[in-house]
């Protein structure tokens, strides 16, 4: 055991590494040790979907030494999942029986997917919920043996992973029980665009539908049977119902969780030299102020950043994130979503514009005063404008016509 | 290391025309030649943006490489970077095109080569000694310096222009 | 319909209003669209220092001095490449104008030969006033024979080498002289806007007020040539046009009947098709089609031709052409030179329009070329006529959507016209400027410019003016703002002030005149000239004044120049591009006063460029004495 160690961070992922790396821009010579339960070293976790198309491999998408993640001497233990911590000795004990001191530790455990228990046969071989680059491999494998897939929900998760078989010449067939796909990001009728595209470009898509069982044979999945009866012959099924924070490590701690862990502004928890971030950690809306949690890798990295910093000892707030804010592009079909996207019963003024092939939904407040959401389909220009100006609660009056007409730039901001 | 020299614009000076985009276009064209560069598919792309506010403002617009980038933070595939020279830089070869960056980006300084299916910004000319832009701008708009040089022109600008004020 | 506050900001006339965010509803571009797109415009382009006239350049000259080049390759300073930039713009103004004028003195001289295809001589009092002024024998001849010889000598107007232009002779004396002082009185047409080519040629001439006075020569050469012909020969082949009464606006469109809209600027078309669309078997046809009958409606300057002429229709001007289209429910859009914007052709492919072009010297992409011959020509016109009627079947009436505003008028105040509504002498007028009930006449006229709220430039300026008991005499465009506001009919006196509202209730006339189309200018410069004779002064000694409040056009800058060479201070509503010469400028708006006797000014604000136009007028009135 090495007390000395100043910096340990549970989690090797966006929230952790992007803290070490901040720790590492502010100390040069602090020890930091990582702890990752994965056996791969820390990769760009939304990249692996191109590992089962096969675009990219494994070895594209490492993080030491890409993008902002140059940072030296920071030690990353892989199978190294943490079992317990002891905060009055401020010591981890892996799960392997090895025990860490700790000067400071953030807890960056990330998230796990949610496997309804409803589901009846989701641990058959062949049944996966991707989220790591081993979930990838192993998906590819099966990708190989593979014909039809069936996908349960309508994330946009799922829809990446529907895309990348796609690609690789599967019949993917995806299952949604919302009314339109995409729900947690827009409102059906905000949707439209994209579920065109997601047409055209193949994928089937059964709305009102939810799974109640997944049937194997000899060789692992072999259908799946949904609740009006019917049934679809498949060799893989991909559940993408959300996700749950990974706190269990933290029982009998002291850490204060509820759904998440609670970090305060300064991403600390209740207990001392103890912080959190990503995932796991629950954060709160900046405006509606209201707690919550998302698994985004940019939210991640923004909360890990800050905790880093936090944890160096500069103090720095953290912001708060929106719930939802996301850009992608999926079957041709760029959008962006964020802030105060669903709008039914919302007392707010709404701003939507529909072409042959763009669509916008722009959200203000009540009093019209200050944007709150948007959604842009087709025509994104500029997207991070409007963030800011919903980040920051800008007074928008002098430039809301840009808005609703979609022309803002950043030069009206100077102007006004 | 030295300190590296950035691009600032002189928004009163700017009229408008438009040289900077075509600068750059072709600066980031394969043959580097204006009638080269009309003829290439896709057509090269202008980085830097000439924008019009009311009542008559012609401001021209262009990456700023801000120092705490939050594209380069946000990108989900570790496209972006920092140069030793503290250019922000994407990288092809990694971009997949998610579009986080222009999400993230406060000035809406990123554009995206929807035929190539990847983001791009001002790289403030790597190959040359001035950015292509500053050095077509017929107005002197668009200044090339370090930061402190910088306000050191612009300090000795304003107190020539009281001095002028006065005398008149 | 609701309607967004930025559409409303675009224009005064609910009709736009509608067709805007109707047109945003759609996802159709319109003229503002592309306006906004090219915002900022390029400033070297707005100050006029930039020269493409040979290939070391281009050249632009830095406006700000200290930086960026401050003469071109060739030497040309900021000044030098102003200059020639701007009387080159004058050059095509002129040519267009009387290009225009060419092509009714060829068909005069057809008609006159027994060739013209339906054409026949309307006004044979005009057809002798002008034989009269050019010295052709009248007696005992035909109007064939009168025709002939007049059409001759109109011809040669153009191809003149030396002499001077017969029109230019009804200036007054004074003027004239004024003109041959300053070596700026024509010797032909063609001759000075060739020369107007040569001159700003490469290393020809460098001198700024030189080249400046050679645009005021070629200008001249328009409105007392060109245009003036185009006027009158005009007269004579369609008549001369007296008071009557029609209505303007989009709302003219008709929802059960086919649509026709005649747009662009020369008679020799539209009256054709005039003829055309009142051929009974041709009306039989739009009939079995299910149509209550064949509507043609006049757009732009042909709209001023066809309505001073017979009460037809007029749909609206320039900014509403592609508007037309959004209706829905125009079955074709015939067009002939000027003024078309190209835009129309894929947005009529939008809907079931046809857009026929018909002059060889105007094609666009996505029309239907139709050649027009003035030979054969009512043949023609029933061919296109034809393809509108079998086109009514393709409208969609979903896609219909025609606004109902429409304005009443009272229209085609010709020089002649107004004489004989003043009793046969001008005396009446005369005396009420001498009183004062009259304080002056304004020619207001030009184009509309997405740069300016559209119409707005033109209705407030004209309203400010007749409140301050100013007669308006107008053309073009601002001829057809002032109808659709309502302000050419006789009750509109009410928003004239107390002098004026009490001549135009004694004579029945509204407050503002129109006067035709844009060629139609030159009957402006007549009354003038025949005011300014009955007074024994010169035009420049008259308490008139000249503006040109939404202009957008080379046209608008040669007009802008002969008005100004006829002694007539002009206000311009937006800002030419000259600012970049400051010796140029200067010429313009105020060495020019030296020269002919009046200047430019140019003045963004409608009402405070009447306010303008107003203290010029109170000059001169003081300077008369009055």
């Amino acid at each position: 055991m090495d007390s000395a160690q100043a910096y340990v961070i549970v989690g090797g992922s966006a929230a952790g590494m992007a803290a070490a790396q901040a720790i590492r821009q502010r100390d040069p010579a602090a020890g930091i040790t990582v702890l990752s339960e994965e056996a791969d070293a820390p990769y760009f976790r939304p990249l692996i979907p191109y590992l089962v198309s096969g675009r990219k491999q494994a070895a594209d998408m490492m993080l030491a030494g890409s993008g902002p993640y140059t940072g030296q001497n920071i030690q990353v233990w892989t199978d190294a999942r943490v079992a317990a911590v002891d905060c009055n000795a401020q010591t981890v004990t892996l799960a392997d029986g090895r025990q860490l001191g700790y000067g400071k530790i953030l807890f960056a455990t990330g998230s796990r997917p949610f496997l309804p228990p409803e589901i009846r046969g989701t641990d058959i071989e062949g049944v996966f919920a991707l989220r790591t680059l081993d979930d990838a491999r192993r998906m590819a494998k099966r990708a190989e043996v593979t014909r039809r897939a069936v996908m349960l929900g309508g994330g946009l998760l799922n829809l990446k992973a529907a895309f990348a078989l796609l690609e690789r010449g599967i019949r993917v067939t995806l299952v949604v029980f919302s009314p339109e796909v995409l729900s947690q990001l827009m409102d059906p009728d905000d949707a439209l665009l994209i579920r065109r595209a997601l047409d055209q470009a193949g994928l089937e898509i059964r709305t009102g539908s939810a799974a109640r069982e997944i049937m194997r044979d000899q060789s692992g999945v072999c259908a799946v049977g949904l609740d009006d009866g019917s049934e679809i012959a498949c060799q893989m099924v991909c559940i993408g119902k959300g996700v749950r924070p990974n706190v269990d490590f933290l029982a009998g701690s002291g850490v204060r969780t509820g759904g998440g862990i609670v970090a305060d502004r300064f991403t600390a928890c209740n207990q001392p030299n103890t912080f959190a971030a990503g995932d796991v950690a629950v954060t709160y809306e900046p405006v509606s102020g209201r707690p919550i949690m998302t698994a985004l890798w940019t939210n991640a990295v923004e909360m890990g950043r800050c905790a880093g910093l936090n944890m160096a000892g500069v103090p720095t707030v953290y912001s708060g994130t929106f719930g939802i804010l996301n850009a992608t592009q999926v079957a041709d079909m760029p959008f962006v979503a964020m802030g105060t996207v669903h709008t039914r019963n919302l007392d707010a003024e709404i701003h939507r514009h529909a072409s042959a092939d763009a669509y916008r939904k722009l959200v203000f407040d009540a009093e019209g005063r200050r944007l709150v959401g948007a959604v842009l389909v087709g025509d994104i220009t500029n997207a991070g404008i409007y963030r800011y100006l919903i980040r920051e609660k800008r007074d928008i009056t002098a430039v809301k016509r840009q808005i609703v007409r979609h022309r803002l730039h950043y030069g009206h901001l100077l102007a006004i | 290391m030295t300190q590296p020299k950035e691009i600032f614009a002189i928004t009163d000076r700017c009229v408008g025309c438009r040289t900077c985009t075509i600068a750059c276009a072709v600066a980031h064209s394969a043959s580097k030649t204006l009638f080269g560069a009309v003829a290439e598919t896709p057509r090269p792309k202008s980085r830097i943006y000439v924008e019009w506010a009311p009542p008559a403002h012609k401001i021209p617009l262009v990456c700023r490489h801000c120092e705490d980038a939050p594209c380069m933070h946000a990108c989900i595939s570790g496209a972006i970077r920092r140069t030793d020279d503290g250019v922000v830089v994407t990288d092809a070869d990694k971009c997949i095109g998610c579009w986080t960056c222009v999400m993230v980006c406060p000035y809406g300084m990123i554009g995206r080569d929807l035929e190539r299916h990847k983001a791009y910004r001002c790289d403030r000319c790597p190959d040359r000694d001035i950015p292509a832009c500053v050095a077509a701008c017929p107005t002197g708009a668009l200044v090339y310096q370090t930061v402190p040089a910088y306000a050191a022109d612009v300090r000795r600008h304003a107190s020539s222009e009281m001095v002028k004020g006065k005398g008149s | 319909m609701a309607v967004a506050e930025d559409i409303i900001e675009k224009s005064i006339d609910p009709t736009v209003h509608q067709m805007l965010a109707r047109a945003r509803d759609l996802g159709l571009e319109t003229v503002w669209d592309r306006y906004e797109k090219m915002l900022p415009e390029c400033g070297f382009g707005e100050l006029g220092v930039c020269c493409r006239n040979c290939n070391m350049g281009p050249c632009r000259i830095s406006p700000f001095e200290d930086q960026g080049p401050q003469r071109g390759i060739c030497g040309a300073t900021a000044d030098i490449i102003v200059a020639r930039n701007l009387i080159r713009m004058i050059a095509a103004g002129a040519a267009a104008h009387s290009d225009h004028g060419r092509d009714l003195a060829h068909t005069l001289l057809l008609t006159a030969e027994g060739k013209g295809g339906g054409y026949e001589i309307k006004d044979e009092a005009k057809l002798a006033a002008l034989a009269a002024e050019y010295g052709i024998a009248t007696e005992n001849r035909s109007k064939e024979e009168i025709a002939l010889d007049l059409a001759r000598a109109v011809y040669a107007e153009f191809g003149k080498q030396e002499g001077f232009v017969q029109f230019t002779r009804r200036a007054p004396a004074k003027r004239v002289a004024r003109w041959q002082k300053m070596g700026i009185d024509p010797r032909g047409i063609d001759r000075e806007i060739v020369e107007i080519m040569h001159r700003t040629h490469i290393g020809v001439d460098n001198d700024p007020v030189n080249l400046i006075l050679q645009g005021l020569k070629a200008s001249i050469a328009d409105g007392w040539g060109g245009s003036m012909i185009a006027t009158e020969i005009s007269d004579v082949l369609f008549g001369t046009p007296a008071p009557v009464r029609s209505t303007a606006n989009l709302g003219v469109l008709k929802k059960d009947e086919v649509n026709i809209v005649a747009h662009g600027h020369e008679p020799v078309l539209s009256e054709m098709i005039l003829a055309a669309a009142s051929d009974p078997d041709l009306v039989a046809e739009a009939k079995s089609l299910g149509a209550k009958g064949i509507n043609v409606v006049g757009m732009c300057c042909t709209g001023n031709e066809i309505i001073m002429r017979h009460g037809i229709p007029l749909a609206g001007n320039f900014m509403q052409q592609e508007l037309a289209v959004i209706t829905g429910a125009v079955e074709a859009m015939i067009v002939d030179v000027q003024c078309i914007m190209p835009a129309l052709g894929s947005l009529c492919e939008c809907f079931h329009t046809r857009f026929i072009s018909t002059s060889y010297k105007a094609k666009f992409p996505g029309a239907v070329h139709i050649q027009f011959s003035e030979e054969k020509a009512l043949e023609v016109a029933k061919q296109i006529v034809k393809v509108a009627v079998e086109n009514y079947p393709r409208r969609v009436a979903d896609k219909v959507f025609i606004p109902e505003e429409k304005t009443e008028c009272m229209v085609g105040f010709s020089t002649e016209a107004v004489v004989k509504a003043l009793g046969g002498t001008l005396d009446p007028l005369l005396e009420a400027i001498k009183s004062g009930a009259v304080r002056g006449i304004a020619g207001v006229v030009g184009c509309n410019n997405p740069k300016i709220k559209h119409d707005h430039g033109h209705v407030a300026l004209v309203r400010e003016l007749i409140k301050n008991n100013v007669l308006v005499v107008t053309t073009g465009c601002n001829a057809i703002a002032c109808a659709k506001a309502g302000l050419m009919l006789p009750e509109a006196a009410d928003e004239a002030g107390e002098g004026l509202r009490g001549v135009c209730q004694a004579l029945g006339v509204p407050p503002v005149l129109h006067m035709g189309s844009c060629v139609d200018i030159s009957r402006i410069l007549a009354t003038c000239a025949a005011v300014a004779n009955a007074l024994g002064v010169d035009i420049s000694d008259l308490p008139v004044a000249g503006a040109a409040p939404e202009w957008m056009s080379e046209k608008a800058v040669s007009i802008g120049a002969y008005v100004v060479s006829s002694g007539i201070f002009t206000v311009l509503g937006t800002v030419p591009p000259v600012l970049g010469g400051p010796v140029v400028t200067d010429v313009l708006t105020r060495g020019a006063e030296d020269v002919v006797g009046a200047v430019f000014a140019v003045e963004t604000d409608p009402v405070r460029g009447a306010g303008l136009m107003i203290a010029h007028i109170d000059k001169k009135r003081a300077a008369l004495g009055l």
